[in-house]
């Protein structure tokens, strides 16, 4: 079963894609976060409206033909906020992808591989798990002001011991493997086994992890905008969008609904890519790190 | 197990080490001075120097950090800018409601997600699999304030069925103050069950397929028993580490949910200590709530080792 | 048989007069939950000029003289109206006997000598009055004179306002500071504060009630209710809910939008018009706001029409007037009004950007999310600023903070906040030269002066003109409009008179 996880065939990535999208609920996923990436991406070119703009004569209107996803407050489109905030949203997303990545894998190996770095590195891991990820932002954008890049930073370091578990986890495993030894034995350098052998097998684990923190963060940030300890209250995100259209539950519901939404389609498209991954690269993932 | 009980205190030592260096410096990076705050307008800069030199902010950072620790250990961690109260007090008097809260989510939680996951694992690929999963994975995606807003609005302004906020008033007795969190620990829990019910399910899928369950079956024990008896017990090991995992994020969860039902709680202690820059008050939250993550991973990893003898370091 | 129709006729008589005086005087008892916009930063009326403050305190600590129901001063724990010598210089206060704290001490001119004194020394208010005041003594035990430099026309409104407040404290309190025990006159006692919680106030049995009917704030307060709980609820949203489902018996400071939404609900709207103004204060002391000319494209770039409708949603809740009060108040004028124009001029903005050489430099709005038009008030703004050529910098902060950060010149440029209509117009906070905004330039003070020192009410009508001028040229603040303030109330409660700083010292629950 092992071997498995080894050979890493071209011929295996070929059908992967395939594989992938043989699963229909993955396949719908995999579709919608598309769309959604891409049309965040292309906001200014699909927004039909100045998601800034301000027109109070049109404000609190219901959805129609010019504004399909209605006006809210302050006369703005709606659904070019959505785009612009999906924007925001989704770039803190990925920064903490990226993040807990470059770190996550880095302690996770290092504990992983070596013996001796692995009780000092794994108390280090427990230090970070023992905050919560909204405290930690709460109390970062405290000390240092509202911005994404803080939100960023937090979410990244709170989210990063989960990635490292996982990483040593799959790395003890990989360690133990008979051609790991081999290459010890051929005295080939650390960094080419570490690099060349070890890495290359944790991308499933990493994808799977990745899509996960990915889910998180995005609920992280709506949480945390909500609350106003966001990222700027200037710049729209789902989660203040949420909190300005509390107001008008009643009178413009939409305001609410939309964002809420959203949150709640992308995250949801996430844990089914994620679960379609790692049903298909790793069975035994299946029960979690 | 006594060794591998102290071995893991003194990691949980450690990292409550880690955590208090973390806590300091995080407060201390902020631009500004909280003398000036605290004093308030009509301080002169006189007024503030003297201040600074009585709350030790002109010593060196590694003085103070000492002081700092000295004071933890006494359990003394400072007094609340705006609340003129020390921390230690005001954590206290709200402590309650927060504690309750994430009581009775998890009791939602795992009332709801243990039951369903069982029934999933055992009926599996059924019609109430595939929904108990789709309702599992879409509940684990909403925001849970945005649910809390949605449940307001429904069970507390429509139906009346419940405040809209609060935690009653002096009077209240404890079963009035339990009532107040029942819908924020309903939204809460909902959206925390989710994992709980996939790992039960997955867990239990697992123990169902093991040899020691066929053989149950083929001794004749009825259903029931080797489901609950055997396979359930089995099952729990991973589970309670999952418990435990949610227990934390409640806590996390705990903060948002406070403030949309203004429940005066830690969270919402924290939430607007941030917003008044009342920083020896968002020190102590912080604190207190890690040092709670801590104790509570502990707890599992103890309650871990003592259900799985396999487990021993 | 005519016996018995006799006697019970007599019965049914002499039930119905019993009705009918019985529901004269309402039934004492209830507890009833005011739903406040937050946690008050601090519970000394002298200390804030906040109107959170004011409200809850002004039920705890009484002021020498108070307002009627018509605006005008009467008094409360002075015992007549002063006596004002011919220079206008001099005020002899007579003080009520048998007034008695909460702590059962009874008030005598050292109390109230020693409070004013403290007033002089940390209220802002006080502070700005004490420049005026020669001398502050206590003839006798039921006596106090004030001795001024000048005759000073707002000095017994000043005696008489709620907040940054002349409240009176045993003497033994007024080295406190800050204050931790809160022991006043007032018909209601403190018992109890749990921040974020509630405030609880009891009736206060040793009450000393004044004769005759209650006259706005002044009059008989009648305690008919016996514990009021004040309960912070900084999220207006759930002010809202709890107005609606009737959580509280009385809800402050509503959206007014949500009129409609509170009218199906368990309390009912209560519009109070007009209530007042929200203002855009400026930074004339430090900053990019020093410079005049920014302050002219800043009064040329806003927009109240659209700021206005954004913040209050229908025009029955606010209407557009430049003038510092409205129509029909004694105090109302139109100089100077054609500079504020309903849609701005964003041309003559650019223009006066272009003239005031500015660099780009960062406009920094402080503001809070508590009184949620306030927020509104500043999105647009920032809107119409930049369409003129400023780059804005929105500073959101929780009100308690805000409060506090204010007095700091280096940390805003203009901060958001409102005014209801007061009784003497002086009283307005950027009548001080040392209140957030440090408006102080010859203009300002001879217009003031001359306003301050007339004693003729008619004569200061016209004086009031050139202030407002002052204001219009000086441009320290841009008054936005005028907007009706909604509350909420339960049909129980009755009793409580629609005012600013709403009181419930006459107010009481019907079954």
């Amino acid at each position: 079963m092992s071997i498995s996880l080894v050979v890493n065939t071209s011929a295996r990535q070929d059908s992967f894609f395939w594989q992938l999208m043989s699963r229909p609920t993955t396949a719908i996923a995999a579709v919608l976060l598309g769309l959604i990436v891409v049309s965040a991406a292309l906001a200014p070119w699909l927004a039909p409206f100045n998601p800034g703009q301000l027109a109070i004569i049109h404000r609190l209107k219901a959805p129609d033909l010019l504004h399909i996803m209605g006006t809210d407050e302050l006369g703005r489109d709606v659904f070019s906020r959505i785009l612009f905030a999906g924007q925001t949203s989704l770039s803190v997303g990925i920064s903490v992808v990226v993040f807990t990545s470059i770190t996550g894998v880095l302690l996770g190996l290092l504990a992983g591989y070596f013996r001796a770095l692995d009780a000092p590195l794994s108390r280090l891991i427990d230090a970070m798990m023992a905050f919560p990820d909204i405290l930690l932002a709460i109390a970062l954008v405290a000390a240092l002001g509202p911005s994404s890049t803080n939100v960023v930073i937090a979410l990244g370091i709170v989210y990063t011991p989960r990635m490292a578990r996982v990483i040593r986890a799959s790395t003890l495993v990989i360690r133990e493997l008979p051609y790991i030894e081999a290459a010890k034995a051929l005295a080939v350098p650390t960094p080419v086994i570490l690099y060349r052998h070890i890495l290359r097998n944790l991308t499933s684990p990493l994808l799977v992890q990745c899509t996960f923190i990915f889910a998180n963060a995005i609920l992280a940030e709506a949480g945390l905008s909500f609350l106003g300890v966001g990222v700027s209250p200037d710049i729209p995100t789902w989660g203040t969008m949420i909190s300005q259209g509390r107001q008008y539950m009643d009178q413009a519901s939409w305001i609410m609904l939309f964002p809420g939404l959203a949150i709640v389609i992308t995250v949801l498209s996430l844990q089914l890519l994620g679960d379609g991954l790692r049903d298909l690269l790793d069975p035994r993932l299946a029960k979690g790190a | 197990m006594i060794r591998s009980t102290l071995h893991r205190l003194f990691g949980m030592a450690v990292v409550m080490a880690i955590v208090i260096s973390l806590v300091f410096l995080i407060v201390h990076i902020t631009p500004g001075d909280p003398a000036a705050v605290m004093l308030g307008p009509d301080a002169t800069g006189a007024d503030i120097a003297a201040l600074r030199d009585q709350m030790g902010l002109n010593a060196p950072l590694w003085q103070q950090f000492f002081h700092y620790i000295i004071g933890v250990l006494h359990g003394d961690l400072g007094r609340s800018i705006f609340l003129n109260i020390p921390v230690t007090e005001a954590l206290w008097q709200r402590a309650e409601p927060t504690f309750f809260l994430t009581l009775m989510a998890l009791l939602v939680a795992t009332l709801i997600a243990l039951p369903v996951g069982i029934l999933s694992a055992y009926y599996r690929g059924s019609w109430f699999d595939q929904i108990a999963t789709s309702v599992a994975m879409l509940s684990a995606s909403i925001p849970s304030f945005w649910l809390g807003l949605l449940f307001i609005q429904f069970f507390a302004v429509k139906l009346g069925w419940f405040d809209t906020s609060g935690y009653g008033g002096p009077t209240a007795t404890f079963g009035e103050r339990m009532n107040h969190l029942l819908l924020p620990a309903l939204s809460l829990g909902a959206v925390c069950s989710a994992l709980i019910m996939r790992f039960t399910r997955a867990s239990m899928l697992d123990v169902l397929n093991d040899d020691y369950v066929r053989t149950a079956r083929a001794k004749g024990m009825s259903e029931y028993r080797v489901v609950v008896k055997h396979a359930f017990k089995n099952a729990l090991i991973p589970v309670v580490t999952v418990i435990g995992l949610t227990a934390a994020l409640l806590i996390s969860g705990a903060i948002v949910t406070e403030t949309v039902f203004g429940i005066p709680g830690v969270g919402s202690l924290t939430v607007s200590a941030v917003l008044r820059r009342d920083y020896p008050v968002i020190q102590g939250t912080l604190l207190v709530i890690s040092g709670l993550y801590v104790l509570m991973n502990f707890a599992v990893d103890m309650l871990y080792l003592w259900i799985d003898p396999r487990v021993r370091y | 048989m005519r016996k018995i129709l006799r006697y019970t006729l007599v019965a049914l008589l002499t039930l119905s007069c019993v009705s009918v005086s019985a529901q004269s005087e309402p039934a004492k008892g209830g507890i009833i939950n005011v739903a406040m916009i937050g946690e008050p930063p601090t519970l000394d009326p002298m200390v804030s000029t906040a109107d959170l403050v004011g409200t809850i305190t002004q039920h705890i600590f009484e002021t020498l003289y108070t307002f009627n129901g018509k605006s005008q001063v009467i008094p409360l724990l002075a015992n007549a109206m002063p006596t004002l010598s011919d220079d206008g210089k001099t005020y002899v206060i007579p003080l009520r006997h048998g007034v008695t704290f909460h702590n059962g001490q009874p008030m005598t001119a050292k109390d109230v000598l020693a409070s004013l004194q403290r007033w002089e020394k940390i209220s802002s208010r006080g502070r700005q009055t004490a420049e005026k005041i020669t001398e502050l003594s206590a003839p006798d035990d039921y006596t106090i004179k004030i001795v001024l430099n000048q005759p000073y026309a707002p000095m017994l409104a000043l005696l008489s306002l709620n907040n940054s407040a002349a409240v009176i404290m045993p003497e033994a309190q007024t080295t406190e500071s800050p204050l931790t025990t809160f022991i006043g006159t007032g018909p209601y006692q403190l018992k109890s504060h749990q921040p974020d919680r509630f405030i609880q106030l009891v009736r206060f049995v040793g009450y000393h009630n004044l004769e005759g009917a209650p006259d706005g704030y002044g009059g008989a307060r009648k305690q008919y209710l016996d514990e009021i709980r004040f309960v912070p609820v900084t999220d207006p949203n759930t002010r809202v809910e709890g107005a609606i489902s009737g959580q509280f018996e009385y809800v402050d400071s509503l959206p007014v939008e949500s009129f409609n939404k509170i009218q199906g609900g368990k309390d009912k709207p209560v519009l109070l018009k007009p209530y007042g103004w929200p203002v855009f204060v400026m930074n004339t002391k430090q900053g990019v706001a020093s410079n005049i000319l920014i302050r002219k494209a800043i009064q040329a770039a806003l927009a109240p029409q659209d700021m206005m409708t954004a913040a209050f949603g229908s025009p029955e809740f606010f209407t557009l007037d430049g003038a510092m009060y409205p129509k029909g108040n004694i105090w109302h004028t139109e100089e100077d009004t054609s500079l504020y124009r309903s849609m701005g001029d964003t041309a003559k903005a650019q223009q006066l950007l272009k003239q005031a050489n500015y660099q780009g430099q960062p406009l920094r709005i402080l503001t809070s999310r508590q009184y949620e038009f306030h927020y509104k008030l500043a999105q647009v703004a920032q809107a119409y600023l930049e369409a003129a050529g400023f780059k804005v910098q929105l500073d959101v902060q929780e009100w308690a903070s805000l409060t506090q950060n204010r007095a700091n010149p280096a940390r805003w440029d203009m901060y958001i906040s409102h005014s209801p209509f007061l009784p003497e117009p002086s009283l307005t906070g950027i009548m001080s030269d040392t209140s957030p905004g440090w408006w102080s330039t010859d203009k300002k003070h001879a217009a003031l002066q001359a306003f301050n020192s007339e004693t003729d009410p008619q004569k200061r009508i016209a004086l009031w003109a050139n202030v407002q001028k002052a204001i219009y040229e000086d441009v320290p603040m841009f008054k936005v409009g005028n907007f009706n303030a909604l509350a909420a109330q339960s049909p129980r409660l009755q009793g409580v008179t629609p005012a600013p700083w709403p009181y419930f010292w006459n107010a009481y629950l019907t079954q």
